[in-house]
C-alpha cells in the first residue's frame, strides 16, 4: 500500500510559469524520502501540492487512497503536516500553544474562539515537547528561541496533530550544522519509531545520503533521479544539479565535490 | 564639478519619480490656492496674541474648591462614557475589522461593504451623532456612549483591518497547513499578530474618546462638557482652571497607563 500517490501532476502559475511538469510518483507508507535538486526546480510548489497549500493545474495527488480536492482538503491536512524552512511559527504565543495550533484540526472552531482546548491536547503537546526535548520551554515565548529550538517546536506541533505524513520543506536550511543534524535525527526517529512517512527537501547532499531510504532528484520541474542513497553517484549529482548557463563541467564538478 | 554632477536620486535616472514631483506640486498648489478661503492670516494671528495673554491671565485664581465633589462625579461619568464606548466599540470592531481586511475577508463583496459601512459611521463627528442619538434616546450619558461607539467603531474597525493586512502570512500558512479551519486561521495566526497594533489603537482611542466625551456634554449628552462650557460662558475661570487641571490629569494617566500595556503586549508579561 502506498501512501502518497502523484500522478502526472504538472503546475502551472497564474503568470504562465510551468513549475512541475508531469510528475508521476509514489512514495511508500512509513518510508523516508529526500528531495534534492537545484535552486526553482519545483521541490517546493511539490511539497506544498501534498498539502493542498497549491493545487495542481493537471494530474491528481492521492493520499491513502483519497484524492486531494477542495472538500477533503481540511480532512486530509488533519493527517498531514508540515514543517517549514522558516519554522512557520506564531511568534507571539508560547510554545505550547502554536503545539497545540496542531491539534485544531481535530477540534471545532466553537472553542476556538475563547482559545479553549481540551485536557488531553494539553497532554498531547506537553507529551510531543518532551519528545522534542523542549518540556522546560513550554511557557515561553517562539520569539525568544533559537532558531534550532524554534524547529523542534515545528515539529512538536506537527507530531501534536497526530499525522500519518510529515511533509518538511529545507528544515535545516537555516541551522547551524549541529542543529541540522539533531533536527534530520529527529525526523528519522520519527519515522522509524512512528512508522510515519516522512518526505523533506534538502539541498545538503551528504545529509540526504546518510538519512534518506530514498532520494528523489529533480530539475526543471521534472523527476531526473530515483533510488536508494547507493546509487547516488558523481554522474547522477551532475545530472540533479545541471544547469542550462553553467556550460562549463569543471565547475559543476568542483562544486558538487564538496557538496 | 557642480553640485547637480555628484548628487543623484536612487532611481534609474538619477532624477525623483515624475508620479512623485506632479503629487507635491499638486499639493502644494491646493494649498496656497485654498488658504485665504479659511482665512489663514498670519497678520491677524500676531495681532490677537495679546488677548489670549489677557485670558491666559485670568486663569490665575484661587480655584474654586467648593465646586471639587461636582467635578469629580461628572469627571468619573466622563470616564465611564469613554470606557464603555470603547469597550462596545472593541468587541463590535473586531469581527468588522477582519471582514474588513483584503486577507481575512470571506469575499471582496465582504470587503467593500464593511469598509463602505465603516466610513459610514465616522463620516461624521461624535457631536453631530451625539446631537442625532440625543433626539432619538433623550438627554443624558446614553446618547453620549452611543454616539462616541459609533464614530469609534467606524475609526477603530478600519484600523484593525489595516494591522491585519500587514501581518506576515508564514504563521498563517504554518497554521493553516495542519487543518485548522477558517476561524480558527484567525484566531490563532492573525488575530496573535495584529494585538500590538490593535493595543496600540485602543489605547490611541481611549486619549481622543476621553477629549472628545468632554465635548459632548455640550448638546447634553452627559460628562464634564456641560460644566466647562456653562464655567466658559459665564466666566467662572474659577471652574474651568479645575476642569481644565481635571482633564489633564486624566489624560495623563491614560497615557502613563498607555505605555505601561504596551511594553507588556510587544515584549511579553514580565520582560
Ligand atoms: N507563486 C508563484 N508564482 C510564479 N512562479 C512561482 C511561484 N512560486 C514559485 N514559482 C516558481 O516556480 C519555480 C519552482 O519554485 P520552487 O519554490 O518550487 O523551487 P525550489 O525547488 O523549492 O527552489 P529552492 O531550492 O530555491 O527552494 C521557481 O522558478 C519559482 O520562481
Ligand atoms: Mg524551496
Amino acid at each position: 500500500m502506498s501512501t502518497i500517490s502523484i500522478e502526472s501532476v504538472t503546475k502551472r502559475f497564474p503568470n504562465g510559469f510551468e513549475a512541475l511538469k508531469g510528475i508521476s510518483t509514489d512514495i511508500a507508507a512509513g518510508s523516508f524520502t529526500v528531495i534534492l535538486g537545484p535552486s526553482g526546480a519545483g521541490k517546493s510548489t511539490l511539497l506544498r501540492l501534498l498539502n493542498g497549500l497549491e493545487t495542481p493545474s493537471d494530474g491528481s495527488v492521492t493520499i491513502d487512497g483519497e484524492t486531494l480536492e477542495k472538500a477533503t482538503l481540511r480532512k486530509m491536512r488533519s493527517s498531514v503536516a508540515m514543517v517549514f524552512q522558516q519554522f512557520n511559527l506564531v511568534e507571539r504565543l508560547s510554545v505550547v500553544t502554536n503545539v497545540l495550533t496542531g491539534r485544531l484540526a481535530h477540534r471545532s472552531w466553537v472553542g476556538s474562539v475563547f482559545y479553549l482546548f481540551r485536557n488531553e491536547d494539553m497532554d498531547i503537546a506537553q507529551e510531543t515537547l518532551a519528545r522534542v526535548g523542549l518540556t522546560d520551554k513550554a511557557w515561553s515565548r517562539v520569539d525568544k528561541l533559537s532558531g534550532g529550538q524554534q524547529q523542534r517546536v515545528g515539529i512538536a506541533r506537527a507530531l501534536a496533530q497526530r499525522p500519518k505524513v510529515i511533509l518538511a520543506d529545507e528544515p535545516v536550511a537555516s541551522l547551524d550544522p549541529v542543529a541540522s543534524e539533531e533536527i534530520m535525527g529527529l525526523l528519522r526517529e520519527i519515522c522509524d519509531r512512528d512508522g510515519i512517512t516522512v518526505v523533506v527537501n534538502l539541498h545538503q547532499v551528504d545529509l540526504a545520503r546518510r538519512f534518506a531510504d530514498r532520494i528523489i532528484g529533480m530539475n526543471s520541474g521534472k523527476i531526473v533521479f530515483d533510488g536508494s542513497p547507493k546509487h547516488m553517484t558523481q554522474s547522477v549529482m551532475r545530472t540533479i544539479y545541471q544547469r542550462e548557463d553553467i556550460e562549463d563541467d569543471n565547475s559543476l564538478d568542483l562544486a558538487l565535490a564538496y557538496a | 564639478m557642480t553640485i547637480v554632477s555628484i548628487l543623484r536620486w536612487p532611481t534609474p535616472n538619477g532624477l525623483p519619480s515624475p508620479p512623485l514631483v506632479a503629487s507635491l506640486c499638486a499639493v502644494l498648489t491646493t494649498m496656497w490656492l485654498t488658504a485665504p478661503l479659511v482665512e489663514v492670516d498670519f497678520v491677524r494671528l500676531l495681532g490677537s496674541l495679546g488677548k489670549m495673554a489677557a485670558f491666559a491671565g485670568q486663569l490665575f485664581v484661587e480655584p474654586d474648591w467648593a465646586y471639587l465633589p461636582q467635578l469629580l462625579v461628572k469627571m468619573l461619568e466622563t470616564i465611564e462614557m469613554t470606557f464603555l464606548a470603547t469597550m462596545i466599540a472593541v468587541v463590535v470592531s473586531l469581527p468588522l475589522g477582519l471582514l474588513a481586511a483584503r486577507n481575512a475577508t470571506p469575499h471582496v463583496l465582504v470587503y467593500r461593504l464593511t469598509r463602505d459601512l465603516l466610513s459610514l459611521m465616522r463620516a461624521l463627528p461624535e457631536l453631530v451623532w451625539a446631537l442625532v442619538f440625543v433626539s432619538a434616546v433623550g438627554l443624558g450619558p446614553l446618547p453620549g456612549v452611543m454616539a462616541l461607539a459609533f464614530v469609534t467603531i467606524g475609526f477603530m474597525g478600519k484600523f484593525f483591518a489595516e494591522a491585519i493586512e500587514v501581518i506576515d502570512h508564514k504563521p498563517v500558512e504554518g497554521v493553516r497547513a495542519h487543518g485548522a479551519g477558517w476561524l480558527q486561521v484567525r484566531m490563532f495566526a492573525m488575530l496573535p499578530q495584529a494585538l500590538p497594533d490593535f493595543v496600540g489603537t485602543v489605547m490611541y482611542i481611549l486619549d481622543h474618546n476621553l477629549r472628545a466625551a468632554t465635548i459632548l456634554g455640550l448638546v447634553g449628552a452627559g460628562g464634564i462638557g456641560y460644566d466647562l462650557v456653562m464655567s466658559m460662558r459665564l466666566f467662572q475661570y474659577d471652574r474651568l482652571l479645575l476642569i481644565a487641571l481635571a482633564i489633564y490629569l486624566v489624560v495623563t494617566l491614560l497615557d502613563r497607563l498607555s505605555d505601561l500595556l504596551r511594553s507588556r503586549i510587544i515584549h511579553g508579561a514580565r520582560a
